[in-house]
């Protein structure tokens, strides 16, 4: 009997019931990953081919390129030197010794195969996950072979998809201000280019004032202010033909232009006697609809991305404020209110969030705050800078910067600067001339 | 021993006494005048004719006019009514220290304040016309105090 | 200017005199303190890694040289047998493969060195955190710093102690491991669910023999695209930590393993 028990006893006490250990894994590290971009396979003909048409030596290793610099960028890959790649592109491509990648520490890997196929451009690319020794994704273009470095921007966008969860940003253009010239005089022109700093190009020739250019949500129209003639106006420039036009025909200054989501309307300041209101003007039954009508200064209007809602700057409390109205130009509240001025609100493409301009002590800061006014974040702060852009997938911030002048009124710049949403990675965006008033377009593969 | 006390002690009292003194310093500077934040100067003013300037300063984030802008606008009328022939255009200015929409928009209300001044004197609305160039145009490229009180203005430009 | 410093000289020192005259009359009680106690704030952690003696201190020395040893006599990286993936491997599947290639190999040095050069790139992990203190909070480095020390020393301390679970240092050590390997997607949304809970079946030397995601079905839920990324990043780190840093005895208590993986904290900053 007594064994009986014993022998119950050894058996239930191992049996204790070792419950299933739950470790609790909060934290982890910031660090961009790892990732290695091979660079793209080509074959001798199509390799020549290339050479002819767009005189670069190795388009495979050019497409690599655009990627590894677009992912260095973001601030969240870290893509390793290419000298300490084992395998060769084409071989790697079709079925990548991961031991070997994961020497290196690589966690993704890229590689790709670039062909001339009927006087096109074919690119196919696959990403790797290393560690897990198998393939995430696999596809392939065919486009113009003008179009190369776009290819490599798409490449990114999908990559970087796959990897973050987010959406890419890589196939974008930034519209921006090219400025040169002494402080009392400057020559603005309107200016293009692509994210990445390439394909600039000049839309005006500088003979009048130009300023704060924004892309429509369809990318083929740029609605801007115009001094053309003396006369301060908003204008429609379609890139692609080149044309202008001024939108409505308002008896006084109009500025601050933006478009609606939908790009149908344009949505700016009218100012006249002294008191500035918001207006929009559909583009195409040219109806203008007055938006504000308060005696104090309103503008800067954006529109939320559903349309919905508009937020702008009003110093209709005695100071600049942040505002958000319906549509309609009903319900306005205030939802700027901490210690300084507040400009420039521009709200996210995600909807989320509402960054801005603020100027406390002498000092501007870049921020955001959530579209109640809640969580003011202020991102970056210097002695001047202004006007934050957002990405198309409402991670990173594109504003301008200026220099202090010496006491002989020297040494005066303006550049463009990114940041990203965590306030990290904040740095300068290279542009031949000085730059201003920066507007980052939607993806331009849609 | 009580007398060098005293004395210890009224030495430490006069030494923190003059520690402590102090007096207003001058707060005119003698070239490029400033009143409080408004550029009273004659540096970048120019003449519209003898004895008429052409413009007026205002005070930052400010658009009210001043007692000296108006004894500048006064003396415009007048010589407004004496050449009827002549339209002039006000534009308004901003200094630096601002977002630059907002600017545009505080130059225009400046320049119409402007306005609205010579328009009291009998100056038709039809021979002035209001213009706003924001902190696009500054007189003083400095970034300085007085450099911006200098640039924060509306000037009459003859329009013809 | 003159006269203005001449009145201010006296009134100050009208006042400074008033002041001091008045001074005697308020020194005179003396202030009456309570005994200061001192309070210690204690981490959890910082009780569990109790720095040891320095007798303990030379055995971990040695240890550790004989560690290094092993690791510099390595001969570059040996080619294992390649095996063919299958198209897309779950991620279980490719660990019982993984096992499989190991049962093959009749050479058990050839295993040996795979596992030490894995530690090899562990232990990078741990020293690269160092050099990114920028971005990491300075709190995570020194729980990697301090559990580095307790390798050997905290687990014969346990030997007396019979949880069902890990202890607190064991606990720990693992989590500072894994947290150097976490890499967190940072485009992931702030404000969704962030948890991704993975079931490991572990083998005594802390390698996995096999691995679930438990929430396996939401990867491909429309919507929560963001929860494959994470799952994958979770799944990364677990490899790349491998073998994990689990106690030496009580294999039994913690063979089945389940990490919690969330990102909530980290990205809400």
């Amino acid at each position: 009997m007594l064994f009986r028990y014993l022998f119950l006893l050894l058996v239930i006490l191992p049996i204790k019931a070792f419950a299933l250990i739950e470790v609790d894994i909060t934290r982890g590290n910031l660090n961009p990953l790892p990732v290695a971009v091979s660079p793209l396979a080509i074959d001798k003909n199509s390799k020549d081919n290339f050479k002819k048409i767009l005189k670069k030596e190795n388009l495979g290793s050019e497409i690599a390129k655009i990627v590894e610099n677009n992912l260095k960028q973001s601030g969240l890959f870290n893509p390793l030197n290419k000298d300490a790649f084992l395998q060769e592109p084409d071989i790697a491509n079709l079925k990548p010794r991961f031991e070997d990648w994961n020497l290196i520490k690589a966690q993704a890997l890229v590689t790709g195969k670039v062909t001339f196929v009927d006087e096109k451009l074919r690119v196919e690319f696959r990403l790797w996950d290393v560690l897990a020794g198998k393939e995430m994704m696999a596809l392939a273009f065919t486009t113009v072979p003008s179009n190369w470095r776009r290819v490599g921007h798409i490449i990114t966008d999908k990559v970087y998809e796959r990897l973050t969860g987010e959406k890419g940003y890589f196939d974008t253009r930034i519209i921006y201000i090219s400025e040169e010239g002494p402080k009392t005089n400057r020559i603005k022109k309107l200016a293009i280019m692509d994210q990445d700093g390439f394909n600039n190009k000049f839309l005006t020739l500088g003979n009048e004032l130009v300023l704060t250019p924004r892309f429509s949500p369809t990318n083929q129209m740029v609605t801007y202010l115009s001094y053309f003639r003396n006369l301060p106006r908003v204008y429609l420039l379609d890139i692609e033909t080149g044309m202008q036009e001024v939108v409505g025909d308002f008896p006084g200054m109009t500025f601050a232009p933006r478009f609606s989501p939908d790009g149908k309307k344009i949505i700016m300041s009218f100012a006249k006697d002294g008191n500035s209101d918001i207006y929009t003007m559909d583009l195409e039954n040219r109806i203008v609809e007055r938006i504000s009508n308060h005696p104090s200064i309103d503008t800067s209007p954006s529109y939320s991305p559903d349309g919905k809602y508009i937020t702008f700057n009003s110093d209709r409390s005695g100071y600049q404020q942040i505002y958000v109205m319906n549509s309609n130009g009903k319900n306005v509240k205030r939802i700027s209110f901490g210690n300084g001025l507040y400009g420039t609100p521009v709200w996210s493409p995600r909807g989320d969030l509402i960054a801005f301009t603020k100027l406390h002590k002498g000092k501007f800061y870049i921020g955001v705050m959530r579209t109640d006014g809640t969580g003011e974040r202020l991102l970056t702060e210097n002695f001047y800078q202004e006007a934050p852009s957002w990405s198309p997938n409402g991670r990173v911030l594109i504003f301008y910067r200026e220099t202090k002048t010496n006491s002989k009124g020297e040494g005066f710049s303006a550049k463009l600067w990114s940041i990203d949403l965590t306030g990290y990675n904040e740095k300068m965006v290279e542009t031949e001339t000085d730059a201003s008033d920066p507007s980052w377009s939607s993806l331009l593969s849609n | 021993m009580n007398l060098s006390k005293t004395l210890k002690n009224g030495f430490l009292v006069l030494v923190a006494s003059l520690v402590l003194t102090a007096c207003a310093t001058q707060k005119k500077e003698s070239i490029g005048q400033m009143q409080g934040d408004v550029y009273t100067g004659t540096d970048s003013v120019e003449y519209l004719a003898s004895g008429v300037p052409d413009r007026v300063f205002f005070a930052t984030n400010e658009t009210v006019l001043t007692t000296a802008s108006r004894e500048t606008l006064r003396k415009q009328a007048t010589w407004l009514r004496k050449n009827s022939d002549i339209n002039i255009v006000l534009e308004g200015h901003a200094d630096e220290r601002g977002t630059r929409e907002y600017n545009l928009a505080l130059g225009e209300r400046r320049a119409n304040s402007a306005k609205d001044y010579l328009m009291t004197y009998g100056i038709s609305s039809d021979r002035i016309s209001v213009l706003s160039y924001g902190k696009e145009k500054p007189v003083d490229s400095g970034s300085n105090p007085l450099a911006w009180s200098k640039n924060r203005r509306s000037v009459s430009v003859k329009a013809n | 200017m003159n006269r203005s410093v001449i009145i201010s000289f006296g009134l100050h020192t009208f006042f400074v005199i008033i002041t001091a005259m008045s001074l005697p009359f308020l020194a005179k009680k003396p202030i009456d303190l309570p005994p200061i106690i001192s309070v210690e704030l204690i981490q959890i952690t910082d009780k569990t890694n109790i720095p040891f003696a320095p007798k303990a201190r030379k055995i971990i020395e040695k240890v550790k040289e004989k560690e290094k040893k092993l690791v510099s006599e390595q001969a570059p990286p040996k080619k294992i047998k390649k095996q063919k993936p299958d198209a897309v491997p779950l991620p279980d599947e490719k660990i019982e493969k993984i096992k499989k290639i190991k049962d093959k190999k009749q050479n058990p040095e050839k295993i040996e060195t795979e596992i030490k050069q894995i530690s090899e790139f562990e232990k990078k992990e741990l020293f690269d955190s160092n050099n990114i203190a920028a971005l990491i909070d300075k709190s995570k480095v020194e729980s990697a710093e301090t559990n580095k020390k307790l390798d050997k020393v905290t687990q014969d301390q346990d030997k007396e102690m019979d949880f069902i679970g890990l202890t607190l240092g064991e606990e720990d050590a693992l989590k500072a491991q894994i947290f150097g390997c976490w890499s967190i997607p940072l485009g992931l949304p702030f404000n969704e669910n962030l948890l991704v809970r993975i079931k490991l079946q572990l083998k005594p030397d802390g390698s996995i023999i096999r691995s679930e995601i438990l929430d396996h079905a939401r990867m491909n839920r429309p919507g929560q695209g963001f929860y494959k990324v994470l799952a994958e990043s979770a799944l990364r780190a677990i490899k790349l930590c491998q073998p994990l840093r689990v106690p030496s005895t009580g294999y039994e208590r913690w063979k089945d393993m389940q990490l919690n993986f969330d990102a909530r904290e980290m990205l809400e900053g």
